[in-house]
C-alpha cells in the first residue's frame, strides 16, 4: 500500500465513512488551516449518498463540552453510593471504590483488578487523553503525532468496558429481592457514572483523529494521482 | 471479493490516501502515516457471515429469554434475565440508567443481528434490499453502542459478588449469551464497507 496525494493542493480525496468510497472534493478553503471552521461544502458520496465530510464539525468544540461534563460528573460517580443494600442487620451503601476495596478484602484480587481497570482507569484514562488530544490540537499540532493517534486508537477500543459496574449493579438489584432479609438497590451514583461513561464516547466519537495530522499533508511521500 | 470500482482507500483515522493493493488471508494493510488498520484479508464470504448472524439470533433469544442467573436464599428463589433487569430498574426510579443498560445491551445488539438478517439475506440472493444505505449507516451506529460482550463480563461478576452471599447458580441464559459474544466478535471482524462491493 503506498501513499498517495491529490495533485492539486486545492482537492482532496475524501473516504466515505459509510462505504469507503474515495471521492475528490473541491475545497472552498485551504483543507489545512484553521481548527474547526466549517471548511467543508456539503458534499455527497456519490455511491450511498452519505454526507462526506473533510473534517467532523466542531470537533474540538464538541470533545471539549463532553470531556468536561464527564469529568465534573465523575465526583459524585465516586462520592456517591453506586449500590444500596439492606438485610436484617443493617443498610450499607457501597461506592465505586468501596465495591473494588471488598472484592480485594474478599481475596478476589483477580476480578478486582478487572474492575478498578474498567470503573477506575479507563473513565480517567478516557478523560485525560481526550483533553490532551483536544489541547495539543491547538498549542501543540506537532508534538508525537503517530503516539496521540495510537493513544486515540486505544480508548477507542477500551472505552466501553467502563460499563461493567453499570450491569452489575443492575442485575443485583434485579435479582436480590428478598425484602427485609435481604436486597440490594440502585444508589444515586450509578445514575452519575453512566452518565460518565455515555459521555466520554460521545467525546471520544466527537473528537476527529485527522485533526492530529493537521499541517503534516507536505511531509507525505508525494506521488501523484496519475500514477494509480 | 471485487473492489474493482475502487483504486483508492482513504485511511479512516488521518485521511491520507492510499493505493489500493489486494490484501489476501490473513495479512492486514496499514496506513503508512498513522499504522492504523486500512484493509484486512477477508476470509468471510457473505454466506458464511449469514449463517453466522442466524445462529447469533437464534442464541440471542434464547439470551434474552432464559434465564441468566438463578440465586436461593433461605427459602426463597429468584432469576433473572436482561429484560426484566431493565424493567426492575426502570421501576426503581432509575430510568435513565435502565435506557443506558436497555440501548447497549438489548437494542443495540437487536439492531445488530435484525438489520444484518435484512441486509444479508437479499445479499446472499444477488440484489440490494429497499433502504441499503440507511441500512448500513443504522448498523454502524448499532456496532459502536452495542456492548454485549462487557455484559457478558458483567453477569459473571454479578454471579461471583452473589457467590459469597447466596446460593448463586449460572442458568441457560448465560451460557447462550457466550455464545452470542463469540459469534458477535466473529461476524464484526468481516466489516460493513464490503457490504458494498457486492451485487448492486
Amino acid at each position: 500500500m503506498s501513499a498517495t496525494q491529490s495533485a492539486s493542493p486545492d482537492r482532496v480525496l475524501l473516504g466515505c465513512e459509510s462505504c469507503g468510497l474515495v471521492s475528490a472534493s473541491a475545497l472552498a478553503s485551504n483543507p489545512l488551516d484553521g481548527v474547526d471552521e466549517a471548511e467543508t461544502r456539503l458534499q455527497r458520496c456519490p455511491r450511498c449518498g452519505h454526507a462526506l465530510l473533510f473534517r467532523k464539525p466542531f470537533a474540538v468544540q464538541r470533545t471539549w463540552a463532553c470531556v468536561v461534563a464527564a469529568a465534573v460528573l465523575y465526583v459524585p460517580a465516586n462520592a456517591l453510593p453506586i449500590m444500596v443494600t439492606t438485610n436484617a442487620l443493617q443498610r450499607e451503601e457501597h461506592t465505586l471504590l468501596g465495591g473494588i476495596h471488598e472484592l480485594w478484602v474478599d481475596g478476589s484480587w483477580g476480578l478486582s483488578i478487572i474492575v478498578f481497570i474498567a470503573s477506575i482507569a479507563v473513565p480517567v484514562l478516557k478523560i485525560g487523553v481526550l483533553g490532551l488530544l483536544a489541547w495539543t490540537v491547538r498549542y501543540a499540532p506537532s508534538w508525537r503525532r503517530l503516539e496521540r493517534a495510537r493513544l486515540y486508537r486505544l480508548i477507542e477500543t477500551v472505552g466501553h468496558w467502563s460499563m461493567l459496574d453499570v450491569y452489575v449493579v443492575v442485575l443485583l438489584a434485579a435479582t436480590v429481592r428478598f425484602g427485609s432479609l435481604a436486597s440490594v438497590a440502585v444508589g444515586p451514583g450509578l445514575l452519575a457514572f453512566a452518565s460518565v461513561v455515555v459521555l466520554t464516547l460521545l467525546a471520544t466519537w466527537a473528537f476527529d483523529p485527522k485533526l492530529i495530522w493537521r499541517d503534516d499533508d507536505h511531509r507525505v511521500p508525494a506521488t501523484t494521482l496519475a500514477e494509480t | 471479493m471485487s473492489r474493482d470500482d475502487d483504486a483508492l482507500v482513504v485511511c479512516e483515522q488521518c485521511g491520507l490516501p492510499h493505493r489500493w493493493l489486494p490484501v489476501t488471508g490473513r495479512e492486514i494493510a496499514r496506513c503508512t502515516r498513522c499504522d492504523a488498520v486500512i484493509g484486512r484479508g477477508h476470509r468471510l464470504s457473505i454466506g458464511s457471515v449469514l449463517a453466522l448472524t442466524i445462529a447469533a439470533a437464534a442464541a440471542w433469544l434464547v439470551a434474552m429469554t432464559a434465564p441468566l442467573m438463578s440465586i436461593d436464599f433461605r427459602g426463597g428463589a429468584e432469576a433473572a434475565t436482561l429484560p426484566q433487569a431493565i424493567v426492575s430498574a426502570w421501576r426503581g426510579g432509575q430510568q435513565i440508567v435502565a435506557l443506558v443498560a436497555a440501548l447497549t445491551a438489548l437494542i443495540a445488539p437487536a439492531a445488530f443481528i435484525g438489520l444484518r438478517l435484512y441486509v444479508l439475506a437479499p445479499l446472499a440472493l444477488g440484489h440490494r434490499p429497499a433502504g441499503f444505505a440507511w441500512c448500513v449507516r443504522l448498523l454502524h451506529q448499532a456496532g459502536r453502542w452495542n456492548m454485549i460482550e462487557v455484559f457478558t463480563v458483567g453477569v459473571l461478576l454479578s454471579l461471583v459478588r452473589l457467590a459469597g452471599f447466596a446460593d448463586a447458580s449460572p442458568g441457560l441464559g448465560l451460557f447462550a449469551l457466550g455464545a452470542v459474544t463469540f459469534l458477535f466478535a466473529t461476524i464484526e471482524s468481516a466489516g460493513l464497507k464490503h457490504l458494498w462491493w457486492h451485487a448492486a
